[in-house]
């Protein structure tokens, strides 16, 4: 009697939280897993039954999609262009953070100021095409990297001029004023003291650039400089219905973000969930 | 020290600032930016082709934009505010569902996009065959009626992530203490949401519709991606673009339209910051 009655008793608030916990997992997983599912299946089984998981599964699209897409220098080029962009951007963001957050020169709430409106801009890639054009960083590599610099610079300044007003100006006294150099006491003891907003401020840039795919449109022309996000673009606007081979591609180009946020998603988060302060 | 700052600032004014202003000056040109063509000062004109009816569709790109801004803005908020509330927990489900929710930030817009070209491939694609079996036909993202919900749907769900882990912070530094106290009241849910937590979450609304509203005025990557702005999608960003780039290249009328576009976006962004920094001070004073 009791125990068929703890059967019918079911707790509506439990359920609830279920349910509700399952549909939001469906949200977020059922595109990963259609193109994960699709991209192991032959173009044959597509055309005949692409909603049933494949039986044996097949990697050939892996191998087609990387060769035919040339995705392997452009997941190097990717690598290259955001590692060494958002590297720049991150160390530009501490020379200008440092002063302006101690106030060593004499405009810095309006040089900050001038940050927080850089936000708010629309990107002006006319005027940057144009500049690309007349300062040669037009269609080479060096270029591209030098123009993708900028775009993480307001919200590194930001950030970094907040958490620097939190480390105790006695240090500077203590370090740099007696003696050790400019750079070394910023590569000693600001750099290490506010590594957890330095690599956050890296992680953004590094993002926005391998996800950048108006950039490589409009300041690229060479199919052998292009990043993952224009290649794999190109490789769709060729290729529209070879859907298995898309997915395959798409899954390429996406496997070194997905590590990346596998071991970097704690901080992430945790810095995002900071940002309202 | 002037050395690193001044290194810095260079980057800043020559690729930020200065193009910011350029746009201005490549505005009153007629510049196409195909090699060798004649460029000349057009004076007002490519301002007055946005007015009249030869323009490119300058009125009904406003009206994409609003639907496209105001879309974003309020879906973006309302669902993140809700899956906050359900995924702010300590629990294994709850920390996973949030890491598996930021994902599609961290993928980017162009496999983001081409994934939902594929769910919703209006010739063979999980959308077709639900819709299929309901006798529904549709060419989703190339249709007038529908390109610009969906359109609005995957923007939402590529940064429903961030506006979320935005609110579990903010939900997560409201003091127990607050709700116990009201708890003794015996005051229901809503109530409790909507006189104690949706007010100590002010900060956190500010940055996100501040997020949402700059972010859908002033990108369109997406939008790139998923329609080029055809059907109904194409906001002052894409037209912008497609004007400067796209098939009768014109730089200058692409200038003019992004130098409407960052007036919208002052007008709007301004009044905006201020009027929810205004009501931070009020309901936390």
């Amino acid at each position: 009697m009791s125990s068929s009655s703890g059967m019918l008793l079911i707790n509506p608030r439990r359920v609830w939280r279920l349910t509700s916990a399952i549909l939001i997992g469906l949200l977020f997983i059922i595109p990963i897993v259609y193109v994960v599912m699709i991209s192991i299946e032959s173009p044959n089984q597509f055309l005949d039954h692409p909603l049933v998981p494949p039986v044996p599964p097949s990697l050939q699209n892996f191998s087609s999609a990387y060769q035919q897409g040339d995705l392997g220098p452009q997941v190097l080029n990717t690598i290259i262009y955001s590692l060494s962009a958002a590297g720049i951007s991150t160390g530009l963001s501490l020379l200008i953070a440092f002063p302006v957050s101690r106030k060593l020169i004499r405009w810095s709430s309006g040089v900050y100021g001038w940050f927080v409106i850089g936000i708010c801009l629309p990107l002006p890639i006319i005027p940057l095409f144009i500049e690309a054009r007349d300062l040669h960083l037009y269609d080479n590599r060096i270029g591209y990297i030098l123009l993708h610099v900028e775009p993480g610079l307001p919200l590194g300044v930001i950030l970094l001029t907040a958490f620097i007003s939190g480390i105790p100006k006695e240090l500077d006294e203590a370090a740099w004023i007696d003696g050790a150099g400019y750079f070394r006491y910023l590569a000693s003891v600001i750099g290490p003291l506010a590594w957890p907003s330095i690599v956050i401020i890296f992680l953004y840039s590094l993002l926005a650039v391998w996800n950048d795919i108006i950039g490589p449109v409009v300041l690229l022309a060479s199919p052998n400089l292009f990043p993952v996000a224009r290649g794999v673009y190109s490789f769709y606007s060729s290729n529209p219905t070879s859907y298995t081979l898309l997915a395959a591609a798409v899954m390429i180009v996406s496997l070194p973000v997905a590590l990346l946020f596998v071991v970097s998603q704690r901080q992430l988060l945790r810095a995002t969930m900071g940002m309202s302060r | 020290m002037w050395g690193g700052l001044s290194v810095g600032m260079v980057f800043y004014l020559l690729f930020g600032i200065a193009p910011a202003l350029g746009n201005v000056l490549v505005s009153f040109t007629n510049y196409s930016g195909l090699p060798g063509s004649p460029t000349s000062f057009a004076g007002l004109s490519n301002y007055t082709a946005l007015l009249t009816t030869e323009g490119p569709g300058f009125v009904s790109s406003i009206i994409d934009t609003l639907f496209f801004v105001v879309g974003v803005t309020v879906v973006q908020n309302v669902v993140g505010m809700l899956f906050a509330h359900r995924l702010q927990g300590q629990g294994k489900a709850a920390t996973l569902l949030r890491i598996l929710a930021f994902f599609p930030i961290v993928l980017g817009v162009t496999v983001v996009g081409i994934v939902w070209l594929l769910l919703f491939d209006p010739e063979s694609s999980p959308a077709q065959a639900l819709f299929g079996a309901f006798g529904i036909q549709s060419a989703f993202f190339g249709s007038n009626t529908v390109a610009m919900p969906l359109v609005i749907i995957v923007q939402v769900w590529q940064n429903l992530g961030f506006t979320m882990v935005v609110f579990i912070g903010s939900l997560k530094m409201i003091p127990r203490s607050i709700y116990e106290a009201a708890g003794l009241d015996g005051v229901t849910p809503w109530k409790r949401f909507s006189s104690i937590t949706w007010p100590m979450m002010a900060p956190a609304v500010t940055v996100n519709v501040l997020f949402a509203v700059i972010g859908s005025l002033t990108t369109y990557n997406l939008i790139y991606i998923l329609t080029d702005g055809d059907y109904g999608t194409n906001t002052l960003g894409m037209l912008a673009f497609n004007s400067g780039f796209g098939g009768t290249p014109d730089l200058g009328l692409g200038a003019a339209v992004t130098v409407a576009l960052l007036v919208v976006a002052i007008c709007v962004a301004v009044p905006l910051a201020l009027l929810l920094r205004y009501r931070e001070r009020r309901l936390l004073a």
